[in-house]
């Protein structure tokens, strides 16, 4: 990461002002990856739970009319 | 257009997650054999009910060894049958039920409380389920649509039974009289239907009593149905047996009674 | 840097009295919701079981009507006019499209609030109540003011896109070949997308609604105006949802201390909102009979690919806000996270709305689902679903953003910032524990939209009691939030003092729009698609339903409450009704 830091004045309680500019092709949004990663596997694992343990278990379904 | 390569991935990820859920549904459907309620009925009138196939007389009604048929009125605030009021419905165990489900008023639902049975009621539709109860257990019938002021009374229920607890005979009328005069004979007509789609017997059994004399006589009669059939039979009491007072009498046909009594007297009264 | 009231004074003023509005329908919509929260949890009952449903309604209207779309109009405004930096064609009719809303709610309020009494009085010749719930489901009926009161707050944004319609031309004639202005693409494709869905809900109530409920004609088809309702209900979510993602995407990286990461991508989120929210509305329908289980499950392919806008926004917006973070100083994998300003309750409120809305999205997913619809179908799951998105998701960013646009629209400095911060965080705290116990209960197959959701004749399979206790609690800490909110935008309007305030412009995007093909800002473009799609998608499913019920429904169809007048006694009251007023107005 070849991000240049540049010093900026600090205004006691909280910082508005960037510390550092980071572009485009230097920025690497790899926190923002892990994050989905794991939101997807929630999605992925909570939805087959709901659908084949809550749903199916939930006997009696309706079903095609023979 | 630019975009990051994790974005790019992403994307990727995203739309394997939305083939994946329609993948699962569309298995349920085909795999798992469920489906959706829609529009195989024929749309119904209702304002006259009364005049459409199956809601003339909404219950149960066989129509294959294990299957059935109930047809179910909706209405502010219950459900005919299902409701405190029109009885529960009952249906027997390992049995495959077909629910014809309309409204005759605004939309309700029909939804069988922890179940996957669940559908909502559309005055002019009629709601075709199927659904396959296995085991004896009572489910709760909720409207989960809001119909009006007393939506939250609207409940019934669905009892399956074990097999030799279940029957479809009605004992639909029993014609007595209310007087007799002494020496003539009392009877009564018996009408019972059978809903079973297939020839069934069944017994009516008559009792009556004096409680002041304490005679008793009790008649079997067998009655015979072919499938979804209506048998007859008289029962007669001889009133020379009880003497003049009131005696009980019962009918029963499986768990069917129905009961009053008559006035043996000396002489009838002749007003007209 | 100066802010949004320093440079354009007027249009400061509708945005500010159009939140205002909003602020006024969150506190009765609060007031309700807390109301019948402790009604059906048994916890106290201040009201009848007949007045839940009254109080039912309001909620639903005053909230997911009111204070969602107030807002709206109020954020869309500011948009406009600040990202083209420049004010209104004409205030007189900004003004006039302000007026069509303000009397188009007071109608419908008054419509609902007749409910209320115990005998309510004759108006117009039918009984003055509408406890017919946000869904109006005809054969239930309200009074015709309900329906003319949602027919002009309609009416009203549709003037309001005229309104920003305009100031986008008249940029565009001074401004040939630029790019639009990101927020103004995302106010006039979310507009595109509100002109259509409305279409349905206008031709429900002005064809067929309206006319019943004065007795013009005698019946409906019920299929057929409640699928004309979920043509527009469902894209309505997205109408709410959308002034939030243009904050999420506009306001929040900058607070972050960061820049948006893609500009290009969220021009294409919301062209795929606005091609893809409507041709979805019978996924709401799923378990109706009388629609072929075919358009049920096109319904469901489309809902499931508008997914994608909202996946590729949880991307993109995390990323812009990893930006700041890193910009901020922070490192690490996910050490970034301790970097950002969560003593801000505008960046915090906002964070905890996405949160939520990640958890919705799931629940989302479950209801799209077309066969396991029967699991969740009007159960308490399904509010549970909606208090995650729209009584979070956008509700919160709305409270959160207030803490910014108040300021910006008075230029008076926010009092109570920790009040403030306080405040968002029990509202995500309130959040969590009713939506999750409505979720679990309805699983048990707990019923929504129901006073007494307990039972003579069967029990539930689950411990119902602490879900109950879950979601009173829940609701108390809510309310508690909903009052902090009030004391917060209270002071500062009484007590905040003038100047200071930062000013509103937003950071340049990391990939600007020239990164983006052209063709993306074609509007006329998307509209066709976005016209033939639902072409597609209802052509079929509406003919049916009209083959089969008949357009105005079968003749044993009755209206409930029934017994309206004619249409003759209908007019004349009307005509003594205004010659009576206007004889005191000219005479007093």
């Amino acid at each position: 990461m070849g991000s240049t830091e540049q010093e900026v004045k600090q205004d006691g309680s909280e910082a508005t002002q960037p510390v550092r500019e980071i572009g485009h092709d230097e920025y690497d949004p790899i926190g923002t990856l892990t994050l989905i990663a794991l939101y997807f596997l929630i999605l992925i694992s909570m939805w087959f739970f709901m659908y084949f343990v809550e749903f199916v278990g939930n006997d009696p379904t309706v079903v095609g009319m023979v | 257009m630019q975009i990051h390569n994790y974005e790019k991935m992403w994307l990727v990820a995203a739309l394997v997650l939305i083939v994946a859920i329609i993948a699962t549904i569309t298995y349920g459907t085909v795999g798992l054999g469920i489906a959706m309620v829609d529009d195989t009925e024929d749309t119904v009138d209702p304002g006259a009910l009364e005049e459409e196939d199956g809601f003339d007389d909404p219950g149960v009604t066989q129509v294959g060894e294990n299957e059935y048929d109930v047809h179910v009125i909706a209405y502010q605030f219950g459900y005919d049958p299902g409701d405190e009021v029109n009885g529960e419905i009952q249906i027997p165990e390992d049995s495959e039920v077909n629910f014809y489900v309309t409204s005759r008023d605004v939309i309700h639902s029909f939804s069988l409380v922890g179940t996957n049975v669940n559908t909502m009621v559309v005055p002019g539709e009629v709601a075709a389920i199927t659904a396959e109860f296995d085991e004896p257990e009572r489910y709760g019938i909720i409207c989960n649509e809001y119909c009006g002021p007393q939506h939250h009374d609207m409940e019934g229920i669905v009892a399956v039974v074990p097999e030799e607890d279940f029957h479809l005979f009605t004992l639909e009328d029993v014609e007595a009289p209310d007087e007799v005069e002494l020496g003539d004979d009392a009877t009564f007509d018996v009408t019972v239907s059978s809903d079973h789609y297939d020839e069934r017997t069944t017994t009516a059994t008559f009792e009556a009593e004096n409680e002041t004399t304490g005679e008793e006589v009790e008649v079997e009669e067998e009655l015979t149905f072919d499938g979804h059939d209506t048998a007859e039979t008289t029962f007669t009491v001889d009133t020379d047996d009880f003497g003049t007072g009131d005696f009980d009498w019962t009918v029963t046909v499986e768990d069917e009674i129905e009961s009053g009594s008559v006035a043996v007297l000396e002489e009838l009264e002749e007003d007209e | 840097m100066s802010t949004f009231v320093d440079d354009f004074p007027a249009e400061a003023k509708v945005v500010r009295s159009s939140m205002y509005n909003a602020f006024v329908a969150l506190a009765i919509g609060a007031l309700m919701g807390i109301l019948q929260t402790l009604y059906r949890t048994d916890v106290f009952h201040f009201i009848s079981a007949e007045q839940y449903y009254t109080v039912l309604t309001a909620h639903g209207v005053f909230m997911v009507i009111s204070f969602t779309i107030w807002f709206l109009v109020g954020v869309f405004a500011w948009a406009v006019i600040s990202s083209l930096d420049r004010g209104v064609e004409d205030l007189r009719f900004t003004w006039a499209w302000f007026g069509f809303m303000t009397v188009g709610t007071l109608l419908a309020a008054i419509a609902i609030f007749g409910g209320f009494m115990s005998d309510p009085p004759e108006v117009l010749g039918s009984e003055l109540s509408a406890d017919v719930l946000f869904t109006f489901y005809a054969p239930l009926e309200a009074h015709p003011f309900f329906y003319i009161g949602l027919v002009l707050f309609v009416v009203g944004t549709w003037l309001a896109g005229a309104d920003w319609f305009r100031s986008y031309l008249a940029w565009r004639s001074e401004n040939p070949g630029e790019r639009i202005p990101l927020p103004t693409f995302m106010v006039l494709t979310t507009m595109i997308m509100w002109y259509i869905a409305t279409l349905g809900v206008a031709t429900s109530i002005l064809v067929f609604l309206l006319p019943w409920s004065l007795g013009l004609v005698d019946t409906v088809n019920p299929t057929l105006t409640r699928t004309l309702f979920w043509f527009f209900g469902h894209p309505v979510v997205y109408f709410w949802l959308m002034p939030a993602y243009l904050l999420w995407y506009t306001l929040l990286p900058k607070l972050a201390g960061g820049r948006l990461f893609s500009d290009p991508l969220a021009r294409v989120v919301f062209v795929l909102f606005l091609l893809l929210s409507t041709p979805v509305g019978i996924h709401h329908q799923y378990l109706d009979p009388g629609i072929a289980e075919g358009f049920k499950f096109i319904a469901m392919t489309n809902t499931m690919f508008l997914l994608l806008p909202s996946l590729l926004t949880a991307f993109t917006v995390v990323a812009s806000i990893e930006h700041g973070a890193r910009q901020r100083g922070g490192e690490g994998r996910l050490g970034w996270l301790k970097a950002l300003p969560w003593k801000d309750p505008v960046f915090t409120g906002m964070i905890f709305a996405g949160l939520m809305f990640a958890a919705g999205g799931f629940s989302g997913m479950v209801n799209a689902g077309m066969n396991i619809n029967y699991l969740v179908h009007n159960t308490l799951w399904v509010p549970g679903h909606f208090h995650l998105t729209v009584g979070t998701a956008v509700a919160l960013t709305f409270m959160a953003a207030s803490y910014w646009f108040i300021p910006q629209l008075t230029g008076k400095q926010l009092v109570g910032r920790s009040i403030a911060l306080v405040q968002v965080v029990l509202w995500f705290v309130g959040m969590v524990f009713m939506t999750n116990a409505m979720h679990r209960t309805g699983m048990l197959g707990v019923p929504r939209r129901t006073a007494e959701p307990w039972y003579d004749g069967f029990e539930y399979a689950g411990n119902v009691a602490e879900h109950n206790f879950q979601i009173a609690l829940g609701g108390t800490i809510l309310t508690l939030s909903i009052l902090l909110f009030f004391v917060v935008i209270l002071l500062t309007l009484l007590r905040g003092s003038k100047g200071g305030v930062e000013g509103s412009s937003i950071p340049e995007p990391l990939s600007g729009p020239d990164h983006s093909p052209a063709v993306i800002d074609n509007l006329k473009l998307w509209a066709g698609i976005a016209i033939v799609l639902v072409i597609m998608a209802y052509t079929l499913p509406l003919a049916s339903i009209v083959e089969r019920g008949g357009l105005f429904g079968p003749d044993g169809m009755r209206s409930f409450p029934s017994g309206n007048p004619g249409f003759l006694e209908y007019t004349s009251l009307f005509v003594q009704m205004v010659i009576q007023n206007a004889t005191e107005v000219i005479f007093r």
